[in-house]
């Protein structure tokens, strides 16, 4: 670290880091200099002309702009005198020559950055009184976009966020001189998985959101901060709302998660909150149909239910599917429900997708999302993160871009990362295992020697034909080769970060300890000490007729599973039943009783990310009808099942939590709303309760096939909460198969063409994508798409084009 | 799966070779575009995006930045005349007038029969031989009114196959800026500058 | 002795007050629902939206005017135009507009924030109602109709003053917006509401000549 340098502005000295420009330094320090295109996370331009400011470093004072002159030592900056102030009016003058003046009628007007500089700064009035340029007002430019081309003043900031930041430069400046315009390429719309950040850094109302659009003004919306329930990173936000209704998220600038930016996913996603669908009352089933009943009809019912068959077939008799989709205090509600009421150890958030619980929750060495920042070597060997944790996605593609980290990428197909990859690597789906071992004999040479000095292991199932203990061993390998590397562990759905840690697995309990009779918390009194079964096992245990009541908690084994008519049949043979649910899922065609829950919004807690960040979430609306959090149901029928647990409120579970739970000690809400905003990292002082070293998995054998079937998550999918989202349901990509073109040739299949997927679990009809990101020999399908035929796991395949 | 010509995608190869990134081979890469179809089209542009891994947006922003690719349809000739200020000064306007009323078409615009193209132009750098006018960017110096109406009727009367600057220089120019003493060899054949990378030179020794 | 005296002094302001009275000469009270008092014109009563002469309506649904509400009782939510029949000029219409005249205390600073002057009082004032949720005025009260007549919430009272809703509040600025004492007194306002028929405004140019002029 260089020495730091002395500046002065406006009279005030004081001492900022060499190297930094100057407006943030000034701001930094209290100085605010009007702005248009320069932003915090991207590079400057200079572009607008607003900051210009009179600086002098001994050549006497000369304007220059804030955004692009580094502070030097012995700087006099002066922000405000007479010729900086006609400098400001003249630049606003001929910025706002063009500007149309709908700001009544503009969703940006009253939140405007050229509005309030305009009052701030500008001269008052206009001498140019000639007509302004006008264009067709707003032309979509995606699903999501709206543009406004009067309206802009080329301040870049899309551009760049566009070809800087999220790597998809789809929009661009078009024509010269006065004529100069955003825009798209005709037909090429501007479908970026981000595109929602252009219209939050938008200086002026050019871009707007389609599903803002006219619904109301800053002045209307109260707010509160809050994180995103759909990426396991949880990128913090601020939900706007107006009459009791979700109307829009704005992405926070948090530096250790998400740096002010949110995919179009977790943007937009709040509008199945307002689902007519979402359920919202009590549901019993009653000669096949369900019929809405009074709360304490349905606590009786299910409590009496549940008690019976605990009392006659004992805890091992139930099973506990789910829990990921709440807060960690509706987690510990379920965990302690569970062990505790119900006498079972079936608990089980992970669905039984991903890397083991153990892994997920306890691992050593655990890395930070900002650990890629200042990493010599990330290693992704694990899903397209640009599908499916997009925020992670930004953080990397940063570090290798700007950030200068050797970026290596190991997926059976293209990533959204490979083109700023120092190395990338493809494998047979399913052979991820003899890649491990030929990347352990020495072969691939360039991309082994990266992983040295110090490394990120940013590691998950890559594909479904991959072996779920495939992310093991790789972070086993890693750990031969680097010594301590810092080990991030994917897996998906919403808080299943933070269920783990509250124990909602077969082997864990909360605060990230071993499962064991001894190891109870205290206030739980005494819990049964067989093992409990993960999800898989306890289909099967349904299937035997071994377990008798199903308690599913904001899951869906029907819906998720890739052989949907096993799950169906186990859940059939099941005697009873219950969901607790915010929408009616592919699951409760089987549920006895649906209770309601509360959502996103609409209860406070905590919830934990994909680096143990624990975060504060917080209620700003009420939930549909009858809705009620996962914890006060869970606590109202510990009460009918006379084992009342007394759990009370959010706050007073958070603070159980952080008296039984190890990992969680010190955490408080107090904490997280005040000292600790951008969220704190479990433990709180380093030390794990619980270490899983990763070990190296006996490999499983590449199937060897001439094809075969690549399936993997994508943004969009048929999720229960997309599907009611009005605007980002349309975005899945539906049943399409991506083909390599010379595979297409050989196949007979051009673009688009219907193509028939036959694996031994499944089958059905896909459209043809041609697609050169797709090796030849595989087929890559898309999961859980809507209208979409499950494939099984196998990935031995064949295709055929339907004629 | 190129739509380009043989020769083309070869040429392409080329270019692309030169450069250590290959979008630094976008502007060239434009130039053959247009002489592959006679003037940009989309299809051209997300061709030459294609080539230069660059995206469709950012190759039209590059295209529509700069006047000489022509995004419409441009005649056998293209007849530039400046207005810029020495031009100005010296009836650049006159002669554009001349020109567009001889050949009745109005600047910007093409005739029906394709054969030329008028347009206006800012600096050519030729200030010293006001006004000046090119046709398929070949220059003649020191135009009046009188002599850009002859260079049009001998444009479409005559339709040369390729044009020179130093025979048309004589036949329609005055005042020179400067006399290099060197007589220009290469001759322009369609819309496009004589360059040798895009085929559309014709030196003195070609027949 | 002093005390009759002044109790004499009294009395006579009181009785001399009402033998005037008796004469009819000297009442100050009026004989209210029959008979009305002048009221000044800049009198803020009842709201009205107003529309162009071509019956577009006036209001966009900006919401300024219930950002502008001190007692927070105007709600309006906008929505977007249908390029084949638009409602308002432009891209956007207010499709939801209530008044709640409870919480209403005629301030008119709705009226001055409206950018596009669609809403503007009249002089009605009488708008009991026997429940409270008639005290919600809605765009089916408020808006006038296409030929520039106001609806009364109960046109078919035989008190109610119809006339008293085509005056408008007479609202008028006493000077340009940019203070130019030239335009001192120039009415910008219409006495009725309804279609514009006052002049329009001076464009800046023709201010910055006046204003130079005046300087001069």
């Amino acid at each position: 670290m260089s020495e730091p340098v002395t500046i002065k502005v406006d009279g005030k000295e004081f001492e900022v880091r060499p190297g930094e420009l100057l407006i943030k330094a000034a701001e930094d320090h209290g100085t605010y200099i009007p702005r248009f295109c320069w932003h915090n996370r991207m590079k400057p331009v200079g572009m607008c002309r607003m900051c210009l400011v009179e600086v002098d470093t001994g050549r006497g004072p000369m304007m220059v702009t804030a955004c692009t002159n580094e502070v030097v030592d012995g700087m006099t900056v002066d922000t405000q005198n007479e010729a900086v102030q006609k400098a400001q009016e003249a630049v606003l003058e001929f910025l706002l020559a063009n500007h149309p003046l709908d700001c009544p009628v503009c969703d940006k007007g009253g939140e405007c950055p050229l509005q309030d500089q305009a009052m701030a700064y500008g001269p008052g009035e206009s001498r140019f009184v000639e007509i302004k340029r006008t264009f067709e007002k707003p032309i979509p430019i995606s699903e999501l976009v709206l543009l406004d081309r009067e309206r802009c003043i080329l301040c870049a900031r899309c551009t760049r966020f566009s070809e800087e930041i999220s790597g998809d430069p789809l929009i661009e400046f078009q024509d010269r001189g006065n004529k100069t315009e955003v825009n798209t390429f005709p037909d090429h719309p501007f479908s970026s998985y981000f595109s929602g950040n252009t219209v939050q850094i938008c200086p002026v109302g050019a871009l707007t959101a389609k599903p803002y659009r006219f619904r109301a003004r800053p002045w209307d919306l109260h707010m509160v901060e809050s994180s995103s329930f759909f990426d396991t990173a949880h990128p913090r936000l601020s939900i706007h709302v107006s009459q009791n209704e979700i109307l829009r998220l704005v992405g926070i600038d948090s530096e250790p998660v998400n740096h002010s930016w949110l995919s179009d996913k977790d943007r937009f996603g709040f509008e199945h909150v307002r689902s007519e669908n979402r359920l919202d009352t009590p549901l019993v089933r009653r000669g096949g149909e369900l019929e809405p009943v009074s709360w304490s009809e349905a606590l009786d019912m299910v409590g009496n239910r549940l008690g019976l068959i605990v009392e006659e077939s004992g805890g091992d008799s139930i099973a506990v599917i789910g829990g990921a989709s709440g807060t960690n205090e509706d987690a510990y509600a379920l965990s302690r429900f569970a062990r505790t009421v119900l006498q079972t150890n079936n608990v089980d958030a992970t669905m039984g997708e991903g890397p083991s619980a153990h892994f997920l929750a306890a691992s050593i060495d655990r890395g930070l999302i900002a650990d890629v920042d200042d990493a010599d070597t990330v290693l992704v060997w694990g899903p397209d993160l640009k599908e499916t944790h997009p925020t992670l996605y930004l953080r990397v593609r940063r570090a290798a871009q700007e950030l200068g980290v050797n970026l290596v990428v190991i997926h059976p197909r293209v990533t959204g990362l490979d083109d700023r990859a120092t190395a990338t690597l493809r494998y047979r789906p399913g052979g991820g295992h003899e890649l491990l071992s030929d990347l352990s004999d020495g072969s691939h040479e360039q991309v082994t020697s990266l992983i040295s000095g110090k490394v990120v292991a940013i590691v998950g199932q890559a594909s479904l034909a991959d072996d779920p203990g495939l992310a093991e061993s790789v972070a086993a390998f890693v750990r031969e080769k680097a010594g301590t590397p810092r080990i991030i562990p994917l897996a998906n759905r919403a808080n299943i970060y933070g269920a783990l840690d509250m124990g909602l697995a077969p082997d864990l309990l909360p605060g990230r300890v071993a499962y064991g009779p001894e190891a109870a918390p205290e206030p739980w009194g005494e819990i049964p000490a067989k093992r409990g079964l993960d999800t898989p096992g306890m289909l099967d245990a349904l299937s035997e007729e071994k377990i008798r009541a199903v308690l599913l908690v904001g899951a869906d084994p029907v819906g998720n599973s890739h052989e949907p008519e096993l799950a169906s049949d186990a859940l059939d043979l099941a005697e009873y039943v219950v969901s607790i649910d915010t929408f009616l899922n592919d699951s409760n065609h089987y549920a006895d009783v649906i209770l309601p829950a509360a959502g996103f919004s609409e209860k406070d807690g905590t919830i934990t990310n994909l680096e143990g960040r624990v975060q504060k979430v917080n209620k700003i609306i009420p939930a549909p009808g009858q809705g009620r959090p996962d914890w006060s149901i869970l606590d109202d029928l510990s009460t009918v099942m006379g084992k009342s647990m007394g759990l009370g409120s959010p706050e007073t579970i958070a603070k159980e939590v952080a008296a039984v739970a190890p990992a969680y000690q010190g955490i408080s809400w107090d904490l997280l709303e005040w000292d600790a905003r951008d969220g704190a990292v479990v433990p709180l002082d380093g030390e794990q309760p619980l270490t899983h070293i990763p070990v190296r998995a006996k490999g499983t054998k590449a199937p060897s096939a001439e094809l075969l079937l690549h399936q993997g998550r994508v943004m969009y999918d048929d999720g229960v909460r997309l599907r009611n989202c009005h605007y980002l349901s349309r975005l899945a990509p539906g049943p399409v198969a991506h083909i390599h073109p010379d595979e297409a040739k050989r196949l007979g299949a051009r673009e688009g063409v219907a193509v028939r997927v036959v694996t031994s679990k499944g089958e059905g009809e896909f459209a043809a994508r041609i697609d050169e990101g797709t090796p030849e020999g595989v087929v890559f399908v898309p999961l859980h798409q809507p209208g979409a035929a499950r494939l099984g796991t196998d990935p031995v395949v064949r295709v055929t084009v339907v004629t | 799966m190129s739509m380009w010509s043989q020769e083309t995608q070869n040429r392409a190869k080329e270019i692309i070779s030169r450069y250590p990134e290959k979008r630094s081979a976008v502007m060239p890469l434009l130039y053959l575009a247009m002489a592959e179809e006679g003037h940009l089209t989309d299809e051209g542009m997300e061709e030459v995006a294609d080539w230069v891994d660059l995206t469709p947006a950012q190759v039209r922003s590059v295209a529509s930045f700069y006047t000489m690719y022509k995004r419409e349809r441009t005649g056998q000739y293209l007849v530039s005349c400046c207005t810029s200020i020495s031009c100005m000064l010296l009836g650049g306007d006159d002669v554009l007038h001349a020109i567009e009323d001889e050949s009745g078409v109005p600047h910007g615009e093409t005739d029906a029969e394709g054969l030329l193209s008028v347009e206006h132009v800012e600096c050519i750098g030729a200030c010293g031989g006001a006004v000046a006018v090119q046709v398929n960017y070949e220059l003649i110096e020191g135009v009046t009114p009188e002599k850009a109406r002859e260079l049009v009727r001998w444009l479409k009367k005559a339709r040369p196959e390729s044009v020179n600057t130093d025979e048309m220089q004589e036949l329609f120019g005055g005042v020179k800026s400067f006399d290099w003493g060197i007589k220009e060899e290469d001759a322009a054949v369609g819309p496009y500058p004589a360059f040798q990378p895009l085929g559309t030179i014709k030196s003195a020794g070609d027949s | 002795m002093g005390l009759l005296s002044e109790l004499w002094r009294g009395l006579k302001v009181t009785g001399s007050t009402m033998l005037k009275t008796i004469g009819g000469s000297g009442l100050v009270t009026t004989e209210y629902p029959k008979e009305m008092r002048h009221k000044p014109q800049r009198f803020h009563g009842r709201h009205v939206l107003n529309r162009y002469p071509d019956g577009m309506e006036k209001c966009i649904g900006c919401q300024l005017c219930a950002g502008a509400c001190p007692a927070d009782c105007i709600y309006v939510r906008g929505k977007e135009n249908d390029p084949e029949s638009p409602v308002s000029p432009g891209e956007r219409y207010g499709y939801v507009y209530e008044i709640n005249m409870l919480r209403c205390i005629f301030c008119g600073l709705c009226v001055e924030a409206c950018p596009t002057e669609a809403i503007t009082m009249t002089h009605l004032f009488e708008m009991s109602t026997t429940n409270r949720q008639d005290a919600i005025y809605t765009r089916k009260e408020l808006l006038m109709d296409e030929s520039g007549k106001v609806p009364h919430m109960f046109p078919d009272d035989e008190l109610a003053d119809l006339d008293e809703l085509n005056t408008a509040d007479g609202w008028l600025r006493a000077t340009a917006p940019s203070g130019v004492a030239a335009y001192e007194g120039v009415q910008m306002w219409q006495g009725t509401p309804g279609a514009a028929s006052w002049d329009p405004e001076p464009s800046q140019e023709e201010r910055d000549r006046a204003s130079e002029g005046d300087d001069g």
